[in-house]
């Protein structure tokens, strides 16, 4: 790994976790209030005890994720431009099972927590009543999220000869 | 530019070219400037059917192939300039005679000299008269100086490839440093123990004729290094035996003692205590003898500096009875370099590099660049059959004709190293060479660190010796580093890294 690559890794990691604690709730409550806040739903409390806890899961998700990624290619010691290729399902994989992870913790601190542990986020609601629209608008932020927090850092931080197996890196930094 | 004409008689003789054709590949027949000698060879051998002599010729036209293919297209790899000259049979001069009472009709002898005919029925049994001698001078010496004390100099030196490597010879000789002959051979078989001096001398006599003293004409001259496995039965004839090899070399040192400064200004004595082991065979395709560390150090004579030493024969030993190391080896540290980096790079090059091109064929370009991220900085990233910065497509007709001269080489290089490093007789080891590594395989070889033994080892850890780590530096090298692109340039450039 060369001595830029770990700025840059470095720099996509303090990059996320600024984004997923302040810019993103900045975005909730600034840009998609209306979409996001149903009859009954408190924006604020939804953003504290609904999708912040589970965006910071995903966010442990995509960072245990790279670390993985980092040290299976810094350990790996591959012969061929084949074995090389061989991460690339590798990634899609990571990247698949931590969108599906990303909705599944939207899910579990929206809806199940409340029914599992017997409380309820608010008075007369055994679950945050989160609009069809403010659906959408998550789980497009976890692919966003995922996308920020997994794919940006893995592209500009994978060493040796991985540099290009992740999507996008030939076109992006092929010429580099 | 130095200039070294070098003459391989008889099969051994043939064996020794192969060995220097490979030396000349790693760079080490250059100039005290650094600067390439050009090296011209010249293969002598009455057995034109001999596998010795076709792998020989295999080498040098392989080693040809590479430099054309290559061309200019890279500074370090493949620098070095070959002339081949091709191979010449003693017995074309005699008008298509092919046993020795042909050479010398003993009919008309025995009409038009009597004598002369009873004294060639004394010097030779009807055996060896009538010896066919399309298989080489069958280890005897006799023979072989009879029929080379028949060569005309004068007369060759005005057709043919003798012209050819006499008028090279004048023309090197006018210009800058003197050119350097060079003639190997063994002194215990037939054609090399009886052409060599013969030859030597000629050679010597036709440049005092034509006032070129200063080139100096130089041996190397193999004692005894195998013996036969197996006999040969009772059809075959007059043939080799290895219990006259040692009668041969002492008849031909005594012979060198007495009269050798005719023949050569200085040579080169090398053999062997143990014996490697070769099967049995009267000559011809079936003499398949492995290449021997012997002839590799034939071959460093040619390096040995004209100025170094005084004194006429010159001998070498080794420290250790049963093992010989890169110490042993004269200009070791050079030596040891040069071999090194050949062997890595054909490692390097044939099980791994050139798959990954094959690989490249398979898949869009963009695919295995996603992999091969170094394979940019050679090839167009597109794959566009257009040249775009100098950068060619990796499926160019042109590019896979390199890489297959490359592949060729690299072969016949890793063949040879393989055997001089396995082929070593009882008793006897080498700390050189990994022979084991030194194969073609389809398997990605990635490991370089174990395909040198000893001192001649790069001096690195051997989790970053290997061809991954040497992708990775391609990939990261600055432009202004990569002077020459496609299958040339990336072969320069790994010829470069894998030191």
């Amino acid at each position: 790994m060369r001595g830029h690559q770990f700025i840059l890794l470095a720099a996509s990691v303090a990059l996320g976790i600024i984004w997923v604690y302040i810019i993103q709730n900045w975005i909730f409550l600034n840009l998609f209030a209306g979409l996001l806040v149903g009859p009954g739903l408190n924006l604020n409390d939804y953003l504290q005890t609904g999708s912040s806890p589970a965006f910071t899961v995903l966010w442990a998700g995509c960072f245990s994720a790279l670390l993985i990624w980092i040290a299976q290619t810094l350990s790996g010691k591959p012969r061929s431009s084949k074995e090389t290729r061989q991460m690339q399902p590798m990634w899609w994989i990571a990247a698949v099972i931590l969108t599906i992870f990303g909705w599944l913790c939207l899910a579990w601190f929206t809806v199940f927590v409340w029914s599992v542990t017997g409380t309820s986020p608010a008075a007369g609601m055994n679950s945050y009543p989160v609009p069809a629209g403010g659906w959408i608008v998550l789980m497009g932020f976890v692919v966003l999220d995922v996308m920020l927090l997994f794919w940006v850092p893995t592209l500009l931080a994978s060493p040796r000869t991985y540099r290009l197996v992740v999507p996008g890196a030939v076109t992006l930094l092929g010429s580099r | 530019m130095k200039q070294i004409f070098a003459i391989g008689v008889g099969g051994t003789g043939a064996k020794c070219i192969e060995a220097l054709v490979h030396l000349h590949a790693c760079g080490l027949l250059a100039g005290d400037d650094g600067t390439p000698s050009r090296l011209g060879v010249f293969l002598v051998e009455p057995d034109q059917q001999s596998a010795l002599l076709t792998r020989a010729q295999t080498a040098i036209n392989r080693y040809g192939a590479l430099k054309v293919a290559v061309g200019r297209n890279s500074d370090n790899f493949a620098r070095a300039e070959l002339r081949d000259y091709g191979q010449w049979s003693p017995l074309t001069t005699s008008s298509g005679a092919l046993s020795l009472d042909q050479v010398f009709p003993k009919a008309v002898l025995r009409t038009q000299a009597t004598g002369v005919a009873a004294l060639f029925d004394c010097l030779f049994p009807p055996e060896e008269q009538q010896a066919d001698l399309e298989v080489g001078f069958r280890g005897r010496p006799p023979i072989g100086s009879a029929v080379m004390s028949r060569i005309n100099l004068q007369k060759e030196a005005q057709v043919g490839q003798w012209q050819q490597m006499l008028s090279d010879i004048q023309t090197a000789a006018g210009s800058g440093e003197p050119p350097l002959i060079h003639l190997f051979g063994s002194v215990f078989g037939g054609t090399g123990a009886s052409g060599v001096p013969t030859l030597g001398q000629l050679l010597k006599n036709w440049l005092k004729s034509q006032s070129l003293s200063s080139v100096q004409v130089q041996a190397s001259l193999l004692l005894p290094y195998f013996d036969f496995e197996g006999v040969a039965d009772d059809d075959t004839g007059v043939h080799a035996e290895s219990r006259n090899f040692q009668l041969n070399t002492d008849a031909a040192l005594q012979y060198l003692r007495t009269s050798g400064k005719a023949c050569f200004d200085r040579v080169f004595l090398v053999g062997s205590d143990i014996k490697a082991r070769f099967g049995f065979s009267i000559g011809g395709t079936s003499q398949i003898n492995a290449a021997h560390l012997v002839e590799l150090l034939a071959a460093l004579g040619v390096r040995h500096p004209l100025t170094s030493t005084t004194g006429y024969a010159h001998v070498l030993s080794r420290s250790d009875h049963t093992c010989i190391r890169w110490d042993d080896l004269p200009d070791d540290e050079r030596i040891g370099e040069g071999l090194a980096r050949g062997a890595r790079f054909a490692v390097a090059w044939r099980n791994n590099v050139s798959h990954d091109i094959a690989d490249a064929q398979k898949v869009p370009m963009r695919t295995f660049l996603s992999g091969a991220p170094w394979a940019r900085r050679f090839f167009h990233p597109a794959g566009a059959s257009a040249s775009r910065g100098g950068r060619p497509a990796i499926r160019d007709r042109e590019q896979l004709t390199v890489q297959t001269a490359i592949d060729q080489y690299c072969d016949t290089l890793l063949q040879w190293l393989n055997q001089i490093s396995s082929n070593l007789g009882s008793g006897f080891k080498q700390e050189l060479l990994s022979s084991q590594l030194l194969v073609p395989s389809d398997r990605f070889e990635n490991n370089l660190s174990r395909v040198v033994m000893g001192k001649a080892r790069p001096r690195r850890p051997a989790k970053n010796d290997t061809v991954e780590a040497i992708k990775v530096k391609m990939d990261a090298l600055s432009s202004e580093r990569i002077n020459h692109r496609g299958m040339a340039g990336l072969a320069d450039c790994l010829w470069n890294l894998v030191a």
